[in-house]
């Protein structure tokens, strides 16, 4: 029986010229088989080899490159080459207002708006600005001055909202800027813009970038962490989703951590009943090695990052509790922070945590508070947020401060947008809403890297649009990154055939007039 | 005798007298006369004309390279001629060619100047400079032919000579236009620099304006609006030439930066056509910018020694002095990256910043002996955080030799305050943190005496003043 020439299960010895092909094929074959051939042949290939040697290791380094500026790579032993100069602040908080505060209620002072309550809003302001669906179809934007009057403080005789009498008091340390503008009008467009410098998902935030670019300074702990607030149910709350800390294209171990506001801090960090630490370490070592294994076999880097996420685990197994061990604090940190600060998940709470955290070296830390969506009954909602907020800010810094935190710790807080000064919906003298705003908001800062006492930016009179110095999201991300020793167009990943960066590629400029 | 009969008599005299000249000096004073005269086919009124003048112009640095060889390589030939009588010939040719492209040189550099409006008394120097050159190869060539006829022995070379000191002359001012005036200076030794005539000094040396505008205009303006050159009419040189401004009108409005043309123009995205400074020099710093920014504000003033509520560092303290470079240790440093332990980190990718000493992740258990052997590299150590570490009051005596310290964390710690006297040796020290430790206003006392420590954390301790907790050391003084 004749044999299939496939089959290897077979006597004789099948060559490829047994398999029907085409004889030209075969006739030049035959030809490549000389010494001649094979000698030419085989220093081609050497050739190649060396060629692809040469990519391979191309390659190879953008896998380190991956793994970023942590210690374990070693400084020097990746390139690159950051922060680029002496930073100022070694580390940075993060204070998110997610859902967008109103800088008319809260910062932008406007004394003239009061004359013009209820008075349309001229057409001019608004130029052909395009409107959200909210307010659109309004027939006509009355003005709704704030309900609150403001008042001066500090040394620098900064007016400031009613409402905010704790961020009042630390005035003269903050750095105010009230020309932020963003491009997007809507939450999840403007807040990833905010966060990642993108309005599309899928590029790596802030948070992710630092953790790249400088590394851990405490392998023990994260050196991102996301603290969510716990959520008011009376107020308006937007979604607030991992997309926000992801490390989109870098590494997955550079995305924030999230503690969790309610229960155990990180959900399955304690061992379970009967395992203990020897047992979970065994497993780990065993585990390790068998990732070690993929690795080698399939050179992916992620599995890199998970051995290091185990790693961390295990470690955080100790470090998380002692983190949140809140039993030794002073009690001056209960003088100050308030009483709420014992209950997780409050604003407080997580700005102590942050503090706790800036002390044993987090490189970064980003904590959300939802809810500042008031589209309606502003009179009604916004006593209530600031008063959520307004005294765990002044308590952070004022703690940071007398710490000699403060000193290499930048504190940044801002919403997405800003809110408008007309009224959506009705507009009574008891209460009125705003729609987003992108064209102005207000932000400050404080700590490394700022001038303190300084009010950068001007709006025109409607607090509509900028008039002075205007602070583009991506010059206060390109101002960020400079307060901590990046020049943010150096600081670049190479991914879809671009420098990515977290400036995005349109052009970005550090905010000079704004820096210590 | 008529009027004309004199004339042709004279003129038929010119003529037999000109006989007697050979016929080359006629060419030569001919066209010496022409060169001569170039300058006013092209006059530099400070006005830019025709691009393609100036696209033409910028080959003036190219072809102006070709005579400077050509003229140093000539009386080397001529020397070596003595010994081969080709190379004596080739002289010769050399000497033509070099005649040929200097010309041809100082055609392009007048179009160069011409075209871009380039004026100043350097630019003429160098222009005068090249005629001059010029009009003496013209007569090496002519003093040349009687020398190899054996008539005139000396002035060949005394010609030579002269030649070469002009060309000296005119390179240097080319080059001082290009690379700027101070670019041979800049780094020269001070013990040579004493030897040069002192810059012009200003009538207020200790002026904000002398200290702080004046040096940042020296450094990235007045390359081209200085003496050199005057790009648009404007000269940043002085107090009163900065005032005065240029062709666009005053460049500095006093109390009002935004509308002042010199920071509006400073600070234009770069990628900005009117961006200064130009053409790829070095951009102002952020530092600079708000100094002038700042100086503008408050009224520009000439002689106010201080602006208000501006703080320039160097006003109150010395920049620290940059460490050594750490360099060559940097294979056990990255070992210790590597393994579980305190880490030395770089501040930044500049090695000059120097190293922090990182404890955190092993703060319990990093001790005294620990931090003994840090001392090797105590020289490049400018922060210690120490904070939350076993270290006891014999750590801060070995503190004590970290002679580049700036910043130290003890905060947390067990130190009584015992020793800290000890720290007055660390000159560079502005940080010091002792939060939540057992030192009292008594033991702190002595860290008075450190020069530049400003910043003395002392919450949670004995030691907390009752009002802030952190105290102006400099200010109880």
């Amino acid at each position: 029986m004749k044999q299939h020439p496939l089959c290897s299960d077979c006597e004789e010895k099948v060559t490829p010229m047994d398999l029907p092909i085409p004889s030209g094929l075969k006739k030049e074959w035959s030809v490549c088989e000389s010494r001649r051939q094979f000698l030419g042949r085989a220093g081609k290939v050497l050739g190649w080899a060396s060629l692809a040697t040469l990519f391979g290791e191309a390659s190879f380094r953008h896998v380190t490159f991956a793994s970023g500026n942590n210690s374990q790579a070693g400084f020097g032993g990746n390139n690159l080459g950051l922060p680029h100069f002496a930073p100022k602040a070694k580390r940075a908080i993060y204070l998110f207002m997610s859902g967008a505060p109103p800088q008319v209620d809260l910062f932008d002072y406007k004394p003239n708006l009061a004359a013009q309550f209820d008075k349309d809003m001229p057409a001019s302001v608004r130029g052909n600005q395009q409107l959200t669906g909210m307010t659109a179809g309004q027939a006509r934007f009355p003005v709704a001055p704030a309900h609150w009057p403001f008042s001066q403080h500090g040394q620098t005789g900064t007016w400031i909202s009613d409402l905010l009498p704790y961020t009042a008091r630390m005035v003269d340390d903050l750095t105010l800027i009230k020309s932020t503008n963003t491009d997007a009008i809507n939450h999840e467009p403007a807040i990833m813009l905010m966060n990642t410098g993108n309005m599309n998902s899928g590029k790596p935030c802030l948070g992710a970038w630092l953790a790249y670019g400088l590394g851990s300074m405490n392998d023990n702990l994260p050196t991102f962490v996301v603290l969510q607030t716990k959520t008011n149910p009376k107020e308006n709350n937007q979604p607030v989703s991992s997309r926000l800390w992801s490390s989109g294209f870098l590494s997955s171990e550079f995305a924030g951590v999230g503690l969790r506001s309610v229960g155990d801090p990180v959900l399955y960090l304690q061992d379970p009943a009967g395992v203990d630490r020897d047992v979970r370490r065994k497993m780990l070592d065993a585990v390790e090695e068998i990732n070690r294994q993929t690795l080698a076999e399939v050179g992916d880097p992620e599995t890199n990052s998970r051995i290091a996420q185990y790693e961390m685990a295990f470690r955080m197994q100790s470090s998380v509790p002692e983190l949140t061990d809140l039993s030794k604090e002073p009690e001056s940190t209960w003088e100050l922070y308030g009483v709420e600060a014992k209950e997780p998940g409050t604003f407080a709470y997580n700005c102590l945590l942050a503090r706790r955290m800036a002390e044993r070296g987090v490189r970064f830390t980003q904590i959300y508070k939802r809810g500042w969506d008031v589209h309606d009954n502003v009179v009604g909602n916004l006593p209530v947020l600031c008063h959520e907020t307004d005294l765990g800010c002044y308590a952070l810094v004022t703690d940071l401060k007398r710490r000699g935190l403060l000193d290499d710790t930048l504190v940044i807080w801002a919403g997405e947008f800003g809110r408008t000064v007309y009224s959506q919906g009705g507009l009574s003298q008891e209460n009125y809403g705003r729609d987003h705003h992108p064209r102005c908001f207000t932000t400050w800062m404080t700590g490394a890297g700022v001038r303190p006492g300084v009010t950068f930016g001007e709006t025109d009179d409607y607090s509509y649009n900028v008039v002075k110095d205007p602070v583009h999201v991506r010059d206060f991300n390109a101002t960020i990154l400079h307060c901590l020793g990046i020049d943010h167009n150096k600081f670049t990943y190479e991914f879809q055939g671009l420098h990515q960066k977290l400036t995005s590629p349109v052009a970005a400029f550090v905010v000079q007039g704004i820096l210590a | 005798m008529s009027v004309a009969a004199k004339v042709v008599d004279a003129a038929g005299d010119v003529l037999r007298r000109a006989r007697l000249i050979p016929r080359v000096w006629i060419g030569a004073v001919c066209a010496g006369v022409l060169i001569v005269l170039l300058p006013l086919f092209f006059p530099l009124d400070g006005k830019s004309h025709a691009d393609w003048l100036q696209f033409l112009g910028r080959f003036h640095p190219l072809l102006v390279h070709l005579p400077i060889g050509l003229i140093v390589l000539l009386p080397l030939l001529e020397f070596a001629g003595t010994r081969r009588q080709s190379l004596r010939e080739a002289a010769g040719f050399v000497l033509q060619i070099a005649l040929a492209t200097c010309v041809a040189a100082i055609v392009f550099g007048l179009l160069l100047a011409y075209g871009s409006g380039e004026i100043g008394t350097t630019v003429t120097r160098h222009m005068r400079g090249g005629i001059v050159l010029a009009i003496e190869l013209l007569l090496c060539l002519s003093v040349r032919r009687s020398w190899l006829a054996g008539q005139q022995s000396r002035s060949y070379f005394i010609l030579l000579g002269v030649v070469l000191i002009t060309l000296a002359w005119t390179a240097h001012h080319g080059g001082s236009l290009t690379h700027g005036s101070d670019y041979l200076t800049r780094y020269m030794p001070p013990t040579l620099k004493r030897f040069l005539a002192p810059s012009a000094v200003s009538s207020h040396p200790n002026s904000f304006f002398a200290r702080h505008i004046n040096t940042v205009l020296d450094t990235k303006c007045v390359a081209c609006h200085g003496t050199n050159k005057e790009q648009g009419g404007l000269r940043l040189d002085s107090y009163e030439s900065l005032m005065a401004g240029g062709k666009d009108g005053i460049v500095i409005t006093p109390r009002n930066p935004d509308g002042s043309l010199l920071l509006k123009k400073v600070t234009l995205p770069p990628t900005d056509p009117h961006f200064m400074p130009a053409e790829g020099r070095a951009p102002l710093t952020p530092d600079e910018i708000a100094r002038i920014r700042a100086w503008v504000l408050q009224g520009a003033s000439p002689d106010a020694s201080s602006v208000p509520g501006i703080f320039i560092a160097e006003d109150h303290e010395e920049a620290p002095p940059p460490v050594g470079d750490y360099s060559a240790l940097m294979g056990e440093i990255r070992q210790m990256q590597q393994s579980q332990g305190a880490k030395l980190v770089p501040v930044s990718a500049n090695p000059s910043d120097g190293l922090i000493l990182r404890t955190t992740d092993v703060a319990a258990s990093f001790d005294d002996a620990q931090l003994a052997n840090f001392q090797r590299f105590a020289p490049f150590i400018v922060e210690a955080e120490l904070g939350r570490t076993a270290v006891t009051d014999a750590g801060v005596e070995t503190l004590s030799q970290f002679k580049s310290l700036r910043a130290l964390h003890l905060e947390g710690t067990a130190i009584s305050g015992r020793t800290l006297a000890r720290l007055s040796s660390l000159s560079q020290l502005t940080y010091l943190n002792l939060s939540a430790t057992k030192v009292t206003s008594d033991t702190v006392a002595p860290l008075k005496s450190i020069p530049n420590l400003r910043h003395v954390y002392l919450f949670n301790t004995p030691a907390e003043p009752a009002s802030a907790a952190e105290i102006d050391l400099r200010s109880t003084q």
